[in-house]
């Protein structure tokens, strides 16, 4: 199109402008419901997470609750400052990086892994029971989760005395910081490992059974029609579930944390989250937590962002 | 029609009976008035002898230490509840409400005032205190630990009144002529009370009987007699006889944790006073010093690490809960402690009535231990942590700003500080009298609490649900003598031996810090914090080698310590020019 618009250009523009006002205008006419349907979920983020979104001033203040938003001193950058500054400052993102890197790398396979597992069961009842009990621990309250794992790991506790079976000589598991990671995502795979494979299972179920047919025909064996026809047809999803992953890697949530540590574990126990959760609920200094937090997210989100784009140039699938 | 009638029949009594009520309110205040005009005459001697004693900020008196309570009862006609965020929830026992304790019910039928009792869930008070402030909803009346870091206004007790938190007590010191009378009769309480700049951040707890000199300590160590009676072994008093006695117990007796402390291995200073340095912030001549810096802390650590490798600290000490005794009580009670720092109640055999599968159990109180008297670095203990180095008890009530009842508040607290009501708050009511209490002229109170009822109750009641339920926890006013006198001998034998240690080195915890202050110490203070407890529990456990105390010690100092240091020396300097 020329910069000096002809008028049968103009006209032309009018007329796509006047069809796409027809298009809305029927779209919403045939699917008045589902939008009147929607309007509930956007006023919902709009209320909960746009709305709150303003709290981020607070990162740029030396926030004062009498004071409010809008009337506390503005302090600029210094509580971003004085979290580089702090000599916790590596010690979390490093906690944090590794804790969530390790989960990624450790708890990410199993739910697949066991979904395939259970793909292959013929005997329906078994496999509707192994599914239902691989459920079970995810409704176990964390609080629970974490007694039990102090029970299993102090001083005298079975896994304690295991490790000290193989010659381990350092005492409760539960104490020492180089278990601390192991613990925290092993029980993790134990709780997470039912609930997070139902998203596997029920993409195995939607895959066409005509293709596993035709590799038997074609003398596939059970290995080879896992390898050419499940994975293939399951790699969408996973792709998609590792970027949300991803997008949570400097999430490591602050309540599992902050019922494991202890000062003996903090090494490599605190994370930002976790530190988040003492400078600002417990010492209520809440412009610098707020200032930790948004500096996370925006790692977060960039993390995001490149994994989008590396899934996208590399396979079809992508978020956006 | 009939029904709409009928209501609004209802409708209009009740307003004529709420005009009325207001109306007979105020014609009660003003005698009430008149009353206290009365009384002010008739001990205007004393007032005058007590003003003439203080300087600014001036308060008068009408009666001595509440002899007389100059309240008017009801202290209202219509009926009002107010709000009152009391943490006590561990201290609850089987008590549903604090409105069901019999000395509340008492109370308010003699007040007129209905309490409305906010209590946070146990171990999350310091959480709920700092979301008071987050919330649209501040109850009218917050009792609170002021000294401790978890009750504090992050920026300070003056901030939180500049802030329109908190009143200024100061400025309504007419309501309580009660208080009034404790206030203008002690200098050392009227200088622990008021800020630097003169405000008072609350009504504070006080003890009765009890001034500078005559300090009480409810607080130390304390050692399992059965178990020393078993291996042979008198109650120790040095660090090598303490070894001696705590590596009998695990090896004779097999116990788990023949020590035992919290989470952070050094929780209070009594077990290292004998080093000469405190866990944290004391003073020495006048001078601010901070524990960890000495080389003495470091001495202590590896005394302490000796001990972990030997067995004689609870090996899963790093993992117990933050809170010294109160919420593992699971192992004392089960046998595997020999020693701990604990509260003067829970001497002798308390723990028995509290659930203790061994009836013979009895703690007994220990001095603190000191090195060989012929150690050439041998120092005498001058520590005491739960320290009343004033009349201070450390409990505070403070009054909301946005409350809409602030006179009726501090009138309804205020009555806590005349004799009668504080004896029944501390002893149990009147009614009472024969079964949890009965007079006693020997006693300084005239009371005495009927041991039996409250430790081997006919009803099988625990001694903390006989606490709650027939008086209030920590009121206002408590009574030295009562704690004492009420006391098993092997509990008074224990308070005397933890009295002999005069805090010298304590900084007094009625200090304050300016806002400005408070702001850049706490900001910097925090993380040292986190990171000397983190450390502390590396050393002993060994996962640090205590020959790298020098790079840590210079950690600390990177970290900023001396800046806190310099603030904290500046608030002990203006705590003791104090003039009022």
């Amino acid at each position: 199109m020329t910069t000096n618009a002809s008028p049968a250009s103009l006209t032309e523009k009018q007329r796509e402008k006047a069809m796409k006002r027809r298009l809305i205008k029927r779209d919403w006419r045939m699917n008045k419901a589902v939008y009147l349907m929607a309007v509930p979920v956007i006023v919902y983020f709009i209320i909960f997470n746009y709305i709150p979104m303003g709290g981020i001033l607070m990162a740029f203040e030396d926030y004062s609750i009498k004071k409010g938003i809008f009337g506390s001193t503005w302090v600029h950058f210094d509580n971003f400052i004085r979290f580089f500054n702090s000599v916790y400052f590596w010690r979390l993102i490093r906690n944090t990086l590794l804790i969530s890197f390790y989960g990624l790398i450790f708890s990410f396979p199993f739910p697949i892994i066991f979904a395939l597992c259970l793909n292959e069961i013929r005997n329906v009842k078994f496999k509707k029971l192994t599914q239902t009990i691989s459920y079970m621990p995810y409704f176990i309250s964390i609080v629970v989760v974490v007694s039990i794992i102090y029970d299993f790991c102090s001083s005298d506790g079975a896994l304690t005395k295991l490790a000290a079976a193989f010659g381990d000589t350092g005492g409760a598991l539960i104490a020492r910081p180089e278990w601390f990671r192991t613990l925290y995502i092993g029980s993790n795979i134990w709780q997470h490992l039912g609930y997070n494979s139902i998203i596997f299972i029920s993409a195995l179920a939607a895959i066409d059974q005509e293709l596993y047919e035709a590799a038997v025909i074609d003398g596939a064996s059970r290995w080879k029609q896992t390898i050419y026809i499940t994975l293939p047809e399951l790699s969408s999803t996973i792709v998609v579930l590792l970027i949300l992953r991803l997008g949570q890697i400097m999430n490591v949530g602050y309540e599992k944390t902050i019922l494991m540590y202890s000062p003996a574990t903090y090494d490599t126990a605190d994370v930002i989250a976790s530190y988040v959760y003492r400078v600002g609920i417990i010492d209520a200094d809440y412009g610098y937590s707020t200032a930790i937090n948004f500096f996370n997210s925006i790692v977060n989100f960039i993390v995001l962002f490149v994994a989008n784009t590396i899934s996208r140039k590399l396979s079809e699938t992508s978020l956006w | 029609m009939k029904v709409k009638k009928s209501l609004a029949l209802i409708l209009t009594c009740a307003l004529a009976a709420t005009a009325l009520a207001s109306c007979g309110g105020s014609s009660n205040n003003s005698s009430s008035s008149s009353k206290a005009e009365e009384s002010s005459s008739a001990s205007s001697s004393e007032a005058s002898e007590s003003s003439s004693e203080s300087s600014t900020p001036e308060v008068t008196a009408e009666t001595v230490d509440g002899e007389e309570n100059l309240q008017t009862y009801p202290l209202t006609d219509s009926p009002v509840t107010l709000r009152y965020w009391y943490p006590n929830a561990g201290s609850m026992a089987e008590l549903g409400d604090f409105n069901d304790s019999y000395f509340f019910k008492w109370y308010e039928e003699k007040t007129g005032v209905h309490i409305d009792f906010v209590v946070p869930a146990a171990g999350s008070e310091a959480e709920s205190f700092q979301l008071l402030f987050a919330s649209d909803n501040m109850p009218d009346m917050i009792y609170g630990y002021p000294a401790q870091s978890a009750y504090s206004y992050r920026s300070g007790q003056d901030k939180a009144i500049d802030d329109g938190y908190f009143i200024d007590v100061a400025e309504y010191l007419d309501y309580a002529p009660n208080y009034s009378s404790w206030l203008a009769n002690h200098d050392d309480l009227r200088q622990a009370s008021y800020s630097d700049t003169g405000k008072l951040y609350g009504m504070w707890g006080i003890w009765s009987g009890m001034d500078s000199e005559h300090t009480y300590a409810d607080y130390g160590l304390s050692i399992r007699k059965d178990y020393l009676d078993k291996v042979g072994l008198d109650v120790p008093t040095t660090y090598s006889e303490w070894e001696t006695v705590l590596t009998a117990f695990k090896d004779q007796l097999g116990i788990k944790a023949p020590l035992y402390t919290s989470k952070y291995g050094i929780d209070t200073g009594e077990m290292m006073a004998g080093y000469g340095t405190a866990p944290y912030f004391y003073q020495k001549d006048g001078k601010v010093q901070y524990g960890p810096l000495d080389d003495s802390y470091k001495d202590y650590l590896t005394l302490l690490n000796d001990w972990y490798q030997k067995g004689l600290l609870d090996p899963d000490f790093a993992t117990r809960s933050s809170s010294g005794v109160t919420a593992d009580n699971d192992m004392i009670l089960n046998d595997q402690v020999g020693a701990l720092m604990d509260y003067g109640t829970r001497l002798d055999n308390t723990y028995v009535s509290r659930g203790a599968s061994n009836p013979d159990l009895v703690y007994v109180g220990a001095p603190q231990p000191t090195k060989d008297k012929d150690d050439p670095s041998y120092v005498e203990p001058a520590w005491r942590d739960n320290t009343y180095s004033s009349m201070l008890h450390g409990g505070c009530n403070c009054i909301s700003a946005e409350s809409d009842n602030i006179e009726l508040a501090i009138r309804w607290l205020d009555g806590f500080y005349a004799k009668d009501v504080a004896l029944n708050a501390n002893y149990g009511t009147e009614e009472y009298e024969g079964t949890v209490w009965h007079e006693d002229a020997s006693t300084s109170t005239g009371r005495m609490i009927d041991y039996d009822y409250r430790y081997a109750n006919p009803d099988g009641l625990s001694s903390g649900m006989v606490l709650v339920q027939y008086s209030a926890k920590n009121p206002p006013i408590r009574y030295e003598g009562m704690q004492v006198e009420c006391a098993t001998e092997i509990k008074q034998e224990g308070y005397s031996i933890w009295k002999q240690y005069e805090p010298t080195n304590t900084l007094p915890t009625r200090m304050t810090m300016t806002s400005e202050e408070g702001t850049e110490s706490a900001s910097i203070y925090t993380d040292i914090e986190t990171y000397v407890q983190e450390c502390n529990v590396k050393f002993i456990m060994g996962q640090m080698s205590l020959d790298d105390y020098d790079s840590y010690r210079d950690t600390i100092k990177s970290m900023g310590i001396d800046r806190v240091i310099e603030l904290k020396q500046a608030a002990l300097d203006r705590y003791n020019s104090r003039t009022f």
